[in-house]
């Protein structure tokens, strides 16, 4: 690593950081359609995430009082997951959804074969509700 | 009432308007990790119905500074008037840290997104580390 390298904090300058084969996603563990662990979610019911070369698009399925509510597809920025629990060269990913009315920013990352989504959710209709975070659990259906 | 998923449909009323209960960040948070390379503390203050936090990190000479940045704050749910995470973003210049928090049973799940902006080919990365508020209860 280049000591010449600007860093706020020691792990700025970790080698794996400018490995080129960090930046080989092996995102097969993260790839393709998931479930809500939990079947009465009044949340997202339904996540997929899918890989073009490099980048990554992600998309959910809201419950809604009469069906389904699709949240648009929209890119996901991958990032190099450096936990150490991770043991795994899957990328943690970010995204932020926009509806118009509210906006979700969201983490995304595989652990143990759980897909785990942190939504942090802004409110922007004046609608007096809280902004807020939540956290849903996803399993692979297949 | 526009909604996408239908936790999000609530009967607003009362607490319309209502600033939320900070009372859960204020203090010093110190990583569970003696080891971590990351950040070592955080120090989170109110001042005028805001939150602020200051980050200590760990560097190869000593702690680092990073100053003090403004947080948004997220309750738990959107009927909650307590606060119960935060999102923060520290500009460097040479990188931007975008800071994701959320408390949890007095814990403090801070998740991390580096994003390198100099051209050094250092790839992004996230990280998450875990910090505990000293309280001196026990």
């Amino acid at each position: 690593m280049d000591q010449n390298l600007q860093f706020k904090q020691s792990s700025h300058l970790h080698p794996a950081l400018s490995d080129p084969t960090t930046r080989r996603w092996s995102a097969d563990k993260l790839i393709g359609r998931w479930l809500n662990t939990n079947r009465e979610t009044q949340g997202l019911a339904e996540f997929v995430i899918e890989q073009d070369g490099d980048r990554f698009n992600v998309s959910a399925v809201g419950v809604g009082t009469d069906g389904p509510i699709d949240w648009p597809r929209t890119r996901a920025k991958p990032l190099a997951n450096l936990e150490e629990e991770a043991g795994q060269r899957a990328p943690a990913l970010a995204a932020t959804f926009d509806l118009g009315f509210m906006k979700a920013e969201i983490q995304i990352r595989v652990n143990k074969g759980v897909l785990v989504i942190v939504l942090f959710i802004t409110f922007l209709d004046d609608s007096g509700r809280s902004n807020y975070v939540n956290r849903e659990f996803f399993y692979r259906p297949d | 009432m526009q909604f996408a998923q239908i936790c999000d449909r609530v009967e607003v009323n009362d607490g319309t308007g209502r600033p939320l209960d900070l009372s859960a960040f204020p203090g010093k948070w110190i990583n569970s990790n003696p080891d971590t390379n990351g950040i070592a503390r955080l120090v989170i203050s109110e001042s005028g119905g805001k939150l602020l936090v200051q980050v200590l990190a760990i560097g190869p000479d000593g702690l680092i500074d990073w100053g003090t940045t403004d947080l948004n704050l997220f309750a738990a749910t959107p009927l909650s008037r307590i606060g119960a995470g935060f999102i923060g973003v520290y500009d460097f210049g040479f990188a931007e840290t975008r800071l994701q928090g959320s408390i949890v049973k007095g814990l403090l799940v801070l998740a991390q997104f580096h994003r390198f902006k100099d051209g050094s080919r250092r790839v992004d990365y996230f990280v998450r580390e875990y910090f505990a508020m000293t309280h001196g209860r026990y």
